[in-house]
């Protein structure tokens, strides 16, 4: 049996479920603890699967192996990080409540609706059959629709909620038909019979196409990108962070499904197309995030912009476990920085980046992991960011694509100019008068002190992407 | 363990205890940074000292006519599926350049024994800045040298931005970024050769074994050159050097143009030249034009300044270009050239950017038409200046000399693949600069330092105290050492030079 992480998780989300049904109020603060340590089990349990090697369940309908495994630490860790960096506005205990709603309600049904999410991108990708995976996306992205509307009293939070599930819809729509061509194409629901059975034709290339169209909505590829914006502004920080991270590796579980499993044989024939998409991708990301004033928006384009050098891992056989690995170093950089955002917008109710201002000064550690983060954003050595771009650069590179590699590495100085505006602010330009230090949670601590650790030993430890490296290979010779 | 994995560790030690010296005693900070520095140099003469015994050794060894030697060896497996190793090792380049950062991070904490202001963080990024180029310095894995190479680049926006004057906001944004456009070429550039080769190895002296072909030189060949040359001020994307130079705080204007800028031209040779010499060949006199004009028109630049730390910095862009220019010439002459060169223009503008510092820190202004007869008031600072001042302008018994005129041979000499009075004639513009470099060297001292004292104020000034004694004398020591006995110098980089010549 190798369902154990999503049992732990579900049991986990009806534990807290109950909980909030029969619990006195008072007393309901204890399912944040319940639900770090259903967290923490199943990452446990993930790792412990690993350890013991691959396999099957529920006559192959189910497939677990070292690159779901390491998906799963992902999505687990996301999850994990999301908890702790959302315990301070469940509880109530922020400083900043200027006008509108700013905290978030509802402990119990938040918790349940995040961990039904986060089964769903684990199944996502395990499942081995068209159908379980077309679900498994839904579950991994409608609960974001609620998650992302969840302060009703807010219009932001509402609009935002609004465009997301509609262009979300809509996206689905498109791949959903994709998916059905691809079907009626290879007349199999198996991913590994149909990409034995596709052969390449216009109605495939229309197919992919299609794909790509669903996916770029969950990946936030240009030009399919448009909502990221608004949405990551409008929801509450806790749910932009998740969002950031959690929907992005679910789009990249569904299409190392797909590409790997059933495009494998055609990959190369897209990856002109690709790599197109990709510095598409990249430099509008990045140039459009030079302009924006709030950091919200700011990490929405710095999003779709690391979107871009992502899947320049498709581009050469040799490339999943770059992505693998650049997931993984993502989740914890995305989320170490939107920890110290979270965390500077409760306290201060500033969201602006001009706001950050004397941050070096008021709180120096804060300040130096924001830094480290960004840093790491922006691809500097010696943190697991430039690791991570630097293996993807090289697949780039290996399949041939130098002008990708030249616009990518270009696109990496713009980034680091915006990502220095923020420095600046934080280390150069004079603080604010008579700015008080500011104490952060313990949850707060954690989060920042746990994404950091891991973010500098991803880079410098190897284990980490030697032990993804063996497991992707062993995981590509099954997929072809 | 390798011996040069010390000189990594201990600047970042160092590093360490400056932060966790408590706030009370800002004091402290200085002298474990002094004390850091310290052993590091000591380090660095004691490693010369063995490198060169080894060389002795293996003198008459032919096999190491056309492969570069590392000493002090050191390999750990890193990213064994990349091929990527933690992978150190020095030969007489690295080394000499190994002691130019020790000597000038050494004097540069010395510079800056006056810095309250927010003085952990000051020191502990000087120190991570430092610890960047010691591994640039000591990578012999081209993946582990760009790691450093980059984390060298990083912490200057900082010092820059935060201890710098003037517009030090827009000049610290300025050359961060136009570094690491270099940087991008260089990264481009390094992927295409790592899989060229198709050997999953980033090792220097494995890849420097592989054939590549003249269509792929012909391409990374300038990426890489331009990439490194950024930093090696290359005109013209030199434009971040005088911004930089004059908004950087004295420590950091010695270290960034003493040291960093080394690193472009170290970078080109290293790589550029050493693995591709067909793209050199191809791309000789293109980049040879390039680097006239940089000399030619730094000088030139340099004699329109009236802010001392421009007017250095644009001779700096001069200086540079020597060795830039010297790499070009493709022969043993050349490469020695630039290669002492690097050297003596990073104790020389060490110097230089020391002084300026200090001057600025008693007359606070760096106007040179509002400053005159300082000599009075500061004879100790004044001869230091002139000394250096000479260096630049090519004096012989100054290490200067011993540079520039290698250069000049080199060029006079020039190769097979560019055409003689072409490479002649450019040798002749680079050599008239020298002449300019007088013009403005002795105008701008003249008017520092002699005459009339032009400022009341002026008549309060008092001399250098004994940190900056210390700090300007071993750098004139310096100078004047490698000028009276150059082979002190070319002994330690004569050996690492033949096998880069010997694959032209």
């Amino acid at each position: 049996m190798y369902l154990q992480p999503e049992i732990i998780v579900i049991t986990t989300a009806f534990a807290v479920l109950g909980m909030e049904m029969f619990l006195p109020p008072r007393h309901r603060p204890w399912q944040t603890p319940v639900t770090l340590l259903g967290l923490a089990i199943g990452l446990a349990a993930v790792v412990d699967l690993m350890i013991r090697g691959e396999g099957e369940f529920l006559n192959g309908q189910f497939r677990f192996d070292g690159v779901t495994g390491w998906f799963k630490i992902s999505f687990l860790s996301a999850g994990l990080l999301t908890v702790l960096l959302s315990a301070d506005l469940l509880g109530g205990r922020i400083k900043a409540v200027p006008g509108r709603d700013r905290g978030l309600l509802y402990r119990g049904e938040f918790y349940t609706v995040m961990l039904f999410n986060l089964v769903g991108a684990m199944f996502l990708i395990s499942a081995t059959n068209l159908v379980n995976l077309y679900v498994c996306l839904e579950l991994a992205t409608i609960p974001l629709y609620l998650m992302v509307a969840w302060r009703r009293g807010d219009p932001l939070s509402s609009e935002a909620g609004m465009k997301y599930s509609i262009l979300g819809a809509t996206s689905t729509g498109a791949l959903l038909f994709g998916l059905g061509l691809l079907y009626g194409l290879t007349g199999s629901v198996d991913l590994l019979t149909m990409g034995e059975q596709l052969s390449f034709g216009p109605a495939t290339k229309l197919a992919i196409a299609m794909v790509i169209v669903g996916i770029g909505f969950k990946l936030t590829l240009v030009p399919f990108h448009m909502w990221a914006a608004d949405v990551y502004r409008g929801a509450p920080l806790p749910v932009t962070a998740y969002l950031s991270v959690a929907s992005k590796a679910a789009g990249l579980a569904f299409m190392f499904q797909l590409f790997y499993r059933v495009l494998g044989n055609g990959l190369a024939d897209v990856s002109m197309a690709l790599a197109v998409l990709a510095a598409v991708t990249m430099t509008l990301g990045n140039v459009v995030a030079v302009v924006q004033t709030n950091i919200k928006r700011f990490m929405a384009f710095s999003a779709i912009s690391q979107a871009g050098y992502l899947i320049m891992g498709f581009l050469d056989r040799s490339g999943a476990p770059s992505m693998v690995y650049y997931m993984l170093v993502y989740v914890v950089t995305n989320m170490l920085v939107f920890g110290v955002i979270g965390f500077y917008l409760n306290e201060t109710g500033r969201e602006q980046i001009e706001d950050y201002r004397g941050l070096a000064r008021t709180n120096p550690l804060v300040a130096l992991a924001m830094m480290l983060g960004l840093f790491s954003l922006a691809g500097i050595p010696p943190l697991s960011g430039f690791v991570g771009k630097f293996f993807l650069f090289s697949v780039a590179s290996k399949a041939g694509f130098h002008w990708l590699v030249a616009v990518a590495a270009i696109n990496s100085t713009i980034s680091l100019y915006y990502y220095l505006r923020i420095v600046r602010q934080m280390y150069i330009e004079p603080g604010f008068e008579d700015d008080p230090p500011i104490r952060p949670s313990r949850s707060i601590v954690t989060a920042m002190g746990l994404s950091t650790v891991l973010m500098i030993v991803l880079g410098i430890v190897p284990f980490f992407y030697e032990t993804i490296y063996e497991q992707s290979r062993q995981w590509m010779a099954g997929a072809f | 363990m390798s011996w040069l994995s010390l000189l990594i560790l201990i600047p970042l030690a160092t590093a360490l205890g400056v932060v966790v010296t408590p706030e009370s005693k800002w004091y402290a900070r200085r002298w474990i940074a002094l004390w850091g520095t310290g052993i590091v140099l000591a380090l660095s003469f004691v490693m010369s000292a063995t490198y060169m015994q080894a060389v002795q050794q293996r003198a008459g060894d032919a096999s190491l006519l056309t492969v570069s030697k590392m000493e002090f060896e050191h390999a750990v497996p890193w990213f064994s599926s990349m091929g990527i190793e933690y992978h150190v090792g020095v030969d007489g380049i690295s080394m000499a350049m190994i002691v130019l950062t020790a000597i000038i991070i050494f004097t540069g904490v010395l510079a800056s024994w006056d810095v309250k202001e927010r003085s952990r963080e000051f020191f502990a990024f000087l120190l991570v800045l430092v610890t960047g180029v010691f591994g640039v310095f000591i990578s012999v894995d081209l993946f582990l040298f760009f790691v450093f190479y980059e984390v060298a680049v990083l912490p200057m926006y900082l010092l820059i931005g935060v201890w710098g004057t003037g517009r030090k906001e827009y000049s610290a944004m300025k050359l961060t970024l136009m570094l690491m456009v270099g940087s991008a070429f260089v990264l481009v550039g390094l992927l295409a050769l790592y899989h060229a080769a198709g050997a999953a190895t980033f090792d220097l002296n494995k890849l420097a074994m592989v054939d590549y072909s003249a269509d792929l030189q012909s391409w990374v060949f300038p990426c890489v050159f331009v990439g490194f040359g950024v930093l090696g001020a290359l005109f013209p994307f030199h434009t971040w050097s005088p911004d930089g130079h004059a908004s950087a705080p004295t420590a950091v204007s010695m270290l960034h143009a003493g040291v960093l800028m080394k690193l472009g031209g170290y970078g080109v040779l290293r790589v550029a030249v050493y693995l591709m010499p067909e793209g050199a060949k191809q791309w000789a006199l293109f980049f040879l034009v390039l680097t006239t004009i940089n000399i030619v028109y730094g000088a030139y630049a340099a004699i329109k300044q009236t802010d001392l730390k421009y007017f250095t910095a644009y001779s700096s862009v001069s200086h540079c270009g020597f060795v830039l220019f010297g790499l070009c010439s493709l022969n043993l002459m050349g490469f020695k050239g630039a290669v002492i060169q690097m050297f003596s223009h990073g104790i020389m503008t060490g110097l230089f950017f020391g002084l300026i510092g200090m001057v600025y820190g008693r007359s606070k202004t760096r106007d040179l038409t509002k400053m005159g007869g300082l000599s009075r008031r500061m004879p100790w600072l004044a001869t230091s200046f002139y000394i250096g001042g000479l260096a630049s302008l090519g004096l012989p018994g100054l290490s200067g000399f011993v540079a520039e005129s290698t250069v000049f041979l080199g060029g006079f000499f020039g190769n097979r693949w560019v055409d003689s009075s072409t490479m002649r004639v450019c040798t002749l513009l680079a050599t008239s600069s020298i002449v300019v470099t007088a013009v403005y060297v002795l105008r701008g001292l003249a008017r520092v330092f002699q005459g009339k004292i032009s400022n009341p104020q002026f008549n309060q000034l008092d001399d250098a105290t004994v940190a900056e004694k210390l700090c300007t004398g071993i750098l004139v020591a310096t100078l004047a050492i490698v000028g009276m006995y150059p082979p002190v110098l070319i002994d330690l980089i004569e050996h690492a030079i033949v096998p880069i010549v010997n694959r032209f």
